[in-house]
């Protein structure tokens, strides 16, 4: 135990209406690569900006070296030497590379920057760490992937920390960039440095760490030995028991509400650079899931067919008749509305009232010559607040004010209440508690469907499974698998978000089993 | 929420009746002559152009943007259109047409804004700043001496008085033109679209609202409100002189502050507006009365956008702590809650 440089002993973070994190406990040993590995929104990223003082959290222990911290903020964090990259590269733009480098510590004399040296220390920096790059050039002409990279290296060279916590940052890297993070993460942990390496690609974690720590629902599950575990094994510490087999309820849905008339048609959608040769079809009726990991282009695609970033090329057919939609006024007049991930942002008008918020897609129908009928309003906004169980005061409360779920039901209420021909759903479960979840996910089955045909996406498949008839897997931009209603399995489909990855490092794999 | 809070936020969302009335009160004892019938009429008829101004502008910043050629706007339409009517065309224009004419001259300088600032994507700041310096060039050009004889149709709604020269015409006027413009924000799917639009422009784009068009709307209906203030202005005068208008803009913004719009858009009502119009009236009113220097009354109102600056800030400050107070009571509630049922 006494070489244990970092421990967290019962870590909570709650926030309004949600847990993310449960009595949370782990020690990080001097030295190795620790992996951090779960579902989406299973509160990886939560627990380390926990760690790296960008959150504070609601209770328990942080223990780094021998001292004990309640909170900390991101200057104490710096200071006991722990450094962080997110999933976002976060690069000044306008900056150049060295002085993105160096920031804030800019090396001076006295009161002067001394710019010759920085650029000189910056170039030596990045070619010791195998990196072709002209440090005077701006961070902004870099590409994703190489901003990653600068930002890892800064980390890891410039800051010089003893923890560095990695956040999915290999989800921005291309293949080469991804081996050149591998040899940086060994050089590292070869002079001691300690990692939190945070992905959910089983495959992999079990190449780049020692330990690797399986959290799920905000609870951590356990920590293993890399070496012991096999992927299989992993797959199934990640998604738990609870879901063996989900025959039972994907029997569920009632088939008789499902037809064979073809409603919405998408042939070929591409968007160069995001996704490519998007085709499917969806039935009368039908709830349609799409499975991919963060990044695999879910949100892209249902972007692309309302129009709000239209593709670069394909079309969409809607009851026969082919389109290309340019801007949400066009698919709203198609009938065919788009529940955005981001509800704060793109859902939901906050400072108004949940009354107003409910009743945005529908004015036409609750006025008469533009003038709205405040009863015939209210008839609608009773109708909904009930429907889906929100809680609030008043429908005049601010939609600022409710919970998160609520908040989510109201954008959910918003959508239904237009009774469109297509509703696109991307991850309306997102954020919100258990119960809530229940509430969406069986309106979205039961009276959603009646009078719209559903196309849907959630950070767990469990949630798919239980709604959707079928189910498309995303890799890549790509649809690489596709699940009929009996075909449904949580860890068949884990895998197949996967797929190809797995392919690209099936020699790294065997080799690994190998040397075990 | 507690009833408490909930009476809190109430004031802090009318704080500007609050300070009406009590300005009122203060004045009506410290004040000589201030609490009389022609004196409250006075205020009234004096807050007229301002009143619109701020209307004009309030709309804009309840969009989430800003106008600062209200002010040029306000002596561009109707300078141009009389100097059209005196000098341009032979025989000159009937005046009910020049009216409409300076109220369409109004609405189209609104929509070039509108049209720069959503197609064109230009910051709203820097396109009305550059217009509003342009107008008042131009006006300097066109008009360097004040065109006199007005036409007593052209002037009605500025200068005439009603009941036997008591009562002027534009008090009415404008309070109706508060009131449809009440009405329109909250039982019109227009209004509705208005706030939405303000409160949200990303999330309002995706639920299918047009948002480029009600952004252009709301710069065409300011520019003819300020194209109305104009005509207002050049009634109360009998004339059109290129200094119409001058220094009002700025008042405007802090007017419209005062009154509970917020610079971060979706917020305010029309109401407020009307509060804070009639409030910076009276405080130019009694500073009048009370025979302080003109220049020390410009400097007074000067520190009243400054003020309501700092209003705006602290209420919103106020208000969030009120509401995150409560929030966090809920969560420990939730908290205790999930300590207890696992020991269950």
């Amino acid at each position: 135990m006494e070489n244990n440089i970092l421990q967290l002993k019962n870590i909570s973070k709650v926030y309004p209406g949600t847990i993310a994190l449960e009595n949370v406990n782990l020690s990080v040993r001097k030295g190795e690569v620790h992996g951090i590995i779960g579902k989406n929104g299973a509160g990886k990223s939560t627990l380390v900006s926990i760690i790296a003082g960008v959150i504070s959290p609601t209770g328990g222990d942080i223990i780094i070296g021998n001292k004990t911290f309640k909170t900390l903020s991101r200057n104490n964090a710096r200071d006991q030497l722990i450094s962080i990259v997110t999933q976002e590269p976060q690069v000044i733009k306008e900056c150049t590379i060295a002085e993105n480098l160096f920031m804030p510590d800019y090396a001076s004399s006295g009161f002067f920057i001394n710019w010759d040296r920085i650029k000189s220390q910056a170039q030596s920096i990045i070619s010791q760490a195998g990196l072709h790059m002209d440090a005077g050039m701006n961070a902004g002409d870099l590409s994703i992937s190489e901003q990653q990279l600068l930002l890892v290296i800064k980390a890891c060279y410039v800051e010089k920390s003893q923890i560095i916590i990695l956040d999915e940052v290999s989800a921005s890297l291309t293949q080469d960039d991804e081996n050149l993070l591998y040899e940086i993460i060994q050089k590292r942990k070869s002079e001691g440095c300690t990692i939190l390496y945070i992905s959910h690609r089983t495959d992999e974690l079990l190449n780049v760490c020692d330990r690797v720590t399986v959290i799920r629902d905000g609870n951590a599950v356990t920590t293993k030995d890399c070496a012991t575990l096999s992927k299989v094994e992993l797959s199934h510490l990640i998604v738990g028991d609870g879901y063996t087999s989900a025959s039972e309820t994907a029997g569920l849905p009632e088939a008789g509400e499902k037809t064979e008339e073809v409603i919405l048609r998408v042939n070929n959608l591409t968007k160069y650079g995001q996704y490519e040769d998007i085709s499917f079809c969806l039935k009368k009726g039908e709830i349609l899931g799409f499975a991919g990991l963060r990044g695999s282009g879910r949100t892209e695609i249902f972007k692309g067919i309302v129009g709000i970033d239209p593709a670069d090329d394909g079309s969409i057919t809607i009851n026969n008749e082919t389109k290309k939609l340019t801007s949400p006024v066009e698919a709203f007049q198609s009938r065919i509305l788009y529940l955005p991930e981001d509800r704060d942002k793109e859902g939901l008008i906050n400072c108004l009232s949940v009354r107003e918020n409910l009743t945005l897609n529908i004015l036409p129908r609750i006025s008469r010559n533009t003038i709205i009928k405040p009863a015939k309003e209210k008839d609608y906004v009773t109708r909904f607040i009930e429907l889906l169980n929100i809680k609030t005061a008043s429908p005049e409360q601010t939609v600022d004010e409710l919970s998160g779920g609520n908040k989510q039901k109201v954008v959910v209420g918003k959508i239904m209440a237009a009774e469109p021909l297509v509703c696109i759903l991307d991850e309306p479960t997102r954020g919100v508690d258990i119960a809530a979840k229940e509430g969406i996910l069986s309106i979205i089955k039961t009276t959603m469907r009646k009078s719209s045909s559903v196309i849907i996406t959630s950070p767990g498949i469990e949630d798919l499974i239980e709604v959707c008839d079928r189910i498309l897997v995303l890799y890549q931009g790509r649809i690489v698998a596709e699940f009929a209603a009996e075909e449904f399995d949580e860890k068949v489909i884990y895998h197949a978000q996967q797929e190809e990855r797995k392919v690209a490092n099936a020699a790294e794999i065997q080799n690994r089993d190998f040397l075990a | 929420m507690p009833q408490k809070s909930k009476i809190a936020i109430f004031w802090l969302d009318n704080l500007i009746w609050v300070i009406v009335a009590l300005f009122f009160l203060v004045n009506v004892f410290i004040t000589p002559y201030f609490f009389s019938v022609n004196n409250i009429i006075n205020i009234f008829y004096h807050s007229a152009i301002m009143s619109m101004l701020v209307l004009a502008e309030g709309i804009i910043l309840i969009l989430g943007k800003m106008d600062l050629s209200l002010e040029g706007i306000l002596v561009f339409a109707p300078g141009v259109t009389m100097i059209m009517a005196t000098k341009l065309i032979p025989g000159g224009l009937n005046p009910g047409l020049c009216i409409v004419l300076t109220l369409v001259m109004g609405g189209l300088l609104g929509l070039f804004n509108g049209y720069c600032v959503t197609r064109v994507g230009i910051n709203p700041f820097l396109q009305t700043l550059s217009l509003n310096i342009m107008l008042r060039g131009f006006i300097l050009f066109l008009l360097p001496f004040s065109i006199h004889p007005l036409s007593e149709i052209y002037t009605f709604a500025g200068k005439a008085r009603l009941f036997d020269g008591l009562f002027p015409v534009a008090i009415p006027l404008v309070i109706l033109i508060f009131a449809v413009f009440q009405f329109m924000m909250k039982y019109t799917t227009f209004g509705r679209k208005f706030m939405a639009t303000g409160g949200n422009p990303r999330a309002s784009f995706i639920s299918g609202i047009n948002t480029d068009r009600i952004i252009i709307m709301g710069f065409i209906i300011s520019g003819v409100l300020a194209a109305f203030a104009g005509l207002l202005a050049a009634g109360k005068q009998d004339s059109i002189s290129n200094a119409m208008g001058q220094n009002l803009l700025m008042v405007a913004f802090a007017g419209a502050i005062l009154g509970g719009t917020s610079l971060d858009g979706g917020k305010g009502t029309i109401i407020g507006m009307f509060g804070g119009a009639i409030l910076l009236a009276m405080i130019t009113n009694s500073l009048n009365l009370l025979g302080v220097n003109v220049s020390l009354v410009y400097a007074t109102e000067g520190a009243l956008i400054f003020l309501a600056i700092l209003l705006d800030r602290v209420k919103v400050r106020v208000k969030n702590n009120i509401l995150q107070q409560n929030k966090m009571k809920e969560v420990l509630e939730h908290k205790k809650n999930m300590a207890v049922l696992p020991g269950e």
